[in-house]
């Protein structure tokens, strides 16, 4: 088992013929995602890796069943393409661009809380169940990170996914899935959110969040253990521990403002729920050997 | 993008929002014009986009001409350098407010927060009474609505005449904020002046650069401030933080870039610059080392752990940057990712040892750090 994709997930993908679109497509394929139809207005007609292209989600849908909108279009193009998606009737959808803008991933956020929608980005990776199926861009043949097993794995983070997820396979251990949520400060889904789902995933043993200062998505984990909606073991690997107060570091919502937001409060707030922080990525995979997680 | 105080303010009065009479001077010899517009009391204000200008003596209060004249020969002077100064009109004030409007990420709408204790200490009233501190979130398609305008300044127990002015004020800010596209508009202190007007005491106002594509040329000649190494990754488009240490980074991606920095200053190590090279800045190795090498450092920490960011490309690109600018201290790499085997053979080909781990290149890089200075 999984969470959110698996290799009976039939995807959609918007933005398809495009250089990114294509590239990828064919890596999702060639992990055995099951890539059903692609979007691009104006190119219907046109079949891109032996799929169909379509102008509109809308008229692709009359053709396919479709069960998740993988879009890869430029960030000033993703709302509507997000929109578009929803609007049809999708209920997953991950997207991956990075420089969307803020008040575009507000309402992109809005939109799949009304619709009861799972919108996974931007700026992400995307979702991948390592050796089974993904949406997005990961380089799945990297074999030292991306290996099928039992740590769900939750990041807000990019390169530091791939250097946290090799130590937890340094470990001997592998990945049920993992959820790029993305770096940008208004995820469509939080951290907390996919709790539930990883909770429910008889397939994950424990969950490893990578996050990092800014934002409050965290809290947000520490309040859903502390609720009892989760119960598996947690670790977390924060990144910016040390980085001086008031400075922006990388990523817009890694910003301190008043002590809020910063590492240290986060810590605090997943150690007081018994979660454990490891303090640096190869800890990650020490802790959960510690902690007896099943490989 | 953070704007100067004058800049927003100069947006907040073509929208509709009081500011002082006020006027930008650039050197002394504008002052005697500005003076004479503006009148006595003023303030002089320089334009600086740090906070805690007040603390800092970059905000002066000033009576007469000799007043004025001290106060800002001072401030263009060799010690402060400032580039801007504004000059305002003195405003009788009844009361200080606080407002601004920004985004909450968890409910995905805009957010309005006011009160009526505003002025420099809003953060330590923040922690100590949030309660103060009155809150109302809207719908970024719709806007901030009269009802909830008003909703929201009654609730602060302002009288009737105040309160419709000031409820008006708050629906210009929250339009405002949505025609930019910010991510902060704040103005802290909102005066309410001794005749009942709402005059923008300050002016914060970050505009979100995904969002540059589709909003007004803001004048950014006078937006970028720091060394020369500062302002080329800027124009870059590469993330880049000066400190004071000694490890010089040059690392892809945000959070492993500040992962990096906390692993340095656990072995005791000390960073002399932030950079990021990763996503959409893979290519640019020569243009990342060129603005390490600006910054004094004593060796140049290198760690990448990329996949669409493909770990050949970075090493092409680094080997390149050595060739080029011959730099004159150590260099340290841990290139991992996509096609890495090829890095690592182009790496090794051009006399560098890489490593693949990155507590031993943080270790490596601090020991040669300390090295260099003894």
């Amino acid at each position: 088992m999984s969470i959110f994709i698996d290799a009976t997930t039939r995807v959609l993908v918007q933005g398809m013929t495009g250089q990114e679109g294509r590239f990828w497509s064919e890596h999702m394929m060639s992990l055995g995602t099951q890539v059903v139809c692609g979007v691009t207005p104006g190119k219907a007609g046109e079949t891109v890796h032996d799929r169909p292209i379509y102008h509109t989600v809308e008229q692709a849908l009359r053709h396919h069943t479709v069960d998740a909108a993988m879009v890869f279009v430029p960030p000033r193009l993703t709302k509507d393409a997000v929109l578009e998606a929803l609007a049809a009737g999708i209920k997953k959808v991950v997207t991956i661009a990075d420089g969307i803008p803020l008040h575009d991933t507000v309402i992109i956020r809005q939109k799949a809380l009304e619709c009861g929608a799972r919108v996974i980005g931007g700026n992400t990776s995307g979702v991948i169940t390592p050796e089974v199926a993904m949406m997005g861009s990961f380089p799945h043949w990297i074999e030292r990170v991306y290996k099928k097993g039992t740590i769900g794995v939750m990041t807000r983070s990019g390169s530091l996914t791939n250097e946290v997820t090799a130590m937890i396979v340094e470990q001997g251990y592998g990945v049920s899935t993992l959820v790029g949520v993305g770096g940008d400060p208004v995820p469509a889904t939080r951290f907390a959110e996919l709790l539930a789902d990883y909770q429910a995933d008889d397939d994950t043993h424990a969950v490893v969040i990578i996050g990092e200062l800014g934002g409050t998505m965290e809290e947000e984990v520490a309040d859903t253990i502390q609720s009892g909606r989760f119960t598996k073991p947690l670790v977390a690997f924060l990144g910016g521990r040390n980085a001086p107060k008031g400075q922006k570091m990388g990523h817009a919502g890694a910003i301190i403002t008043g002590g809020k937001g910063s590492v240290a409060d986060k810590i605090k707030a997943l150690e007081a729920v018994d979660a454990h922080v490891a303090k640096r990525p190869r800890e990650v995979g020490l802790l959960l050997k510690q902690l007896g997680v099943k490989p | 993008m953070k704007l100067h105080e004058y800049q927003a303010k100069t947006l907040f009065s073509e929208h509709g929002i009081l500011i002082p009479n006020s006027r930008l001077i650039v050197d002394l010899t504008e002052l005697e014009d500005a003076l004479a517009v503006v009148g006595f009391p003023c303030v002089l204000k320089a334009q600086v986009l740090s906070g805690g200008r007040g603390k800092a003596g970059l905000i002066v209060f000033v009576r007469t001409p000799a007043e004025a004249r001290e106060a800002a020969e001072r401030l263009f002077g060799p010690t402060h350098r400032i580039g801007r100064l504004l000059i305002e009109q003195a405003v009788d004030i009844a009361q200080e407010i606080y407002a601004a409007v920004t985004i909450d990420a968890t409910l995905a709408k805009g957010l309005l927060m006011v009160s009526a204790e505003g002025g420099v200490d809003i953060e330590t009233l923040a922690v100590e009474h949030p309660e103060k501190i009155h809150r109302v979130t809207f719908d970024l398609r719709d806007g901030l609505a009269p009802y909830q305008a008003t909703g929201i300044v009654y609730a602060l127990g302002f009288d009737k005449n105040v309160s419709r002015t000031l409820a008006n004020v708050l629906i210009k800010m929250a339009e405002l904020f949505m025609r930019l596209d910010a991510e902060l508009l704040e103005i802290n202190p909102l005066f309410i002046t001794t005749e009942g007007k709402i005059v923008a005491g300050d002016g914060k106002l970050i505009i979100d650069d995904n969002a540059r594509f589709r909003q007004v040329e803001f004048d950014e000649e006078f937006l970028e401030e720091g060394d020369e190494a500062a302002r080329e990754a800027h124009a870059e488009g590469i993330p880049f933080i000066r400190f004071t240490g000694d490890i010089g980074l040059m690392c892809a991606g945000a959070g492993l870039t500040t992962t990096v920095y906390d692993l340095i200053l656990d072995e005791g190590g000390t960073v002399a610059n932030y950079l990021e090279f990763g996503g959409p800045n893979y290519k640019k190795a020569v243009k990342a080392m060129e603005i390490c090498l600006k910054v004094p450092s004593k060796v140049i920490l290198i760690v990448t752990f990329g996949t669409i960011a493909r770990a050949d490309v970075m090493a092409e690109g680094i080997v390149d940057a050595i060739k080029r600018l011959k730099p004159d201290r150590p260099i340290v790499t841990c290139i991992r990712g996509t096609n890495e085997q090829e890095a690592t053979t182009l790496l090794e080909a051009h006399g560098l040892t890489p490593l693949f781990d990155t507590e031993e290149a943080v270790k490596k890089a601090v020991a040669l750090a300390k090295e260099a200075t003894s």
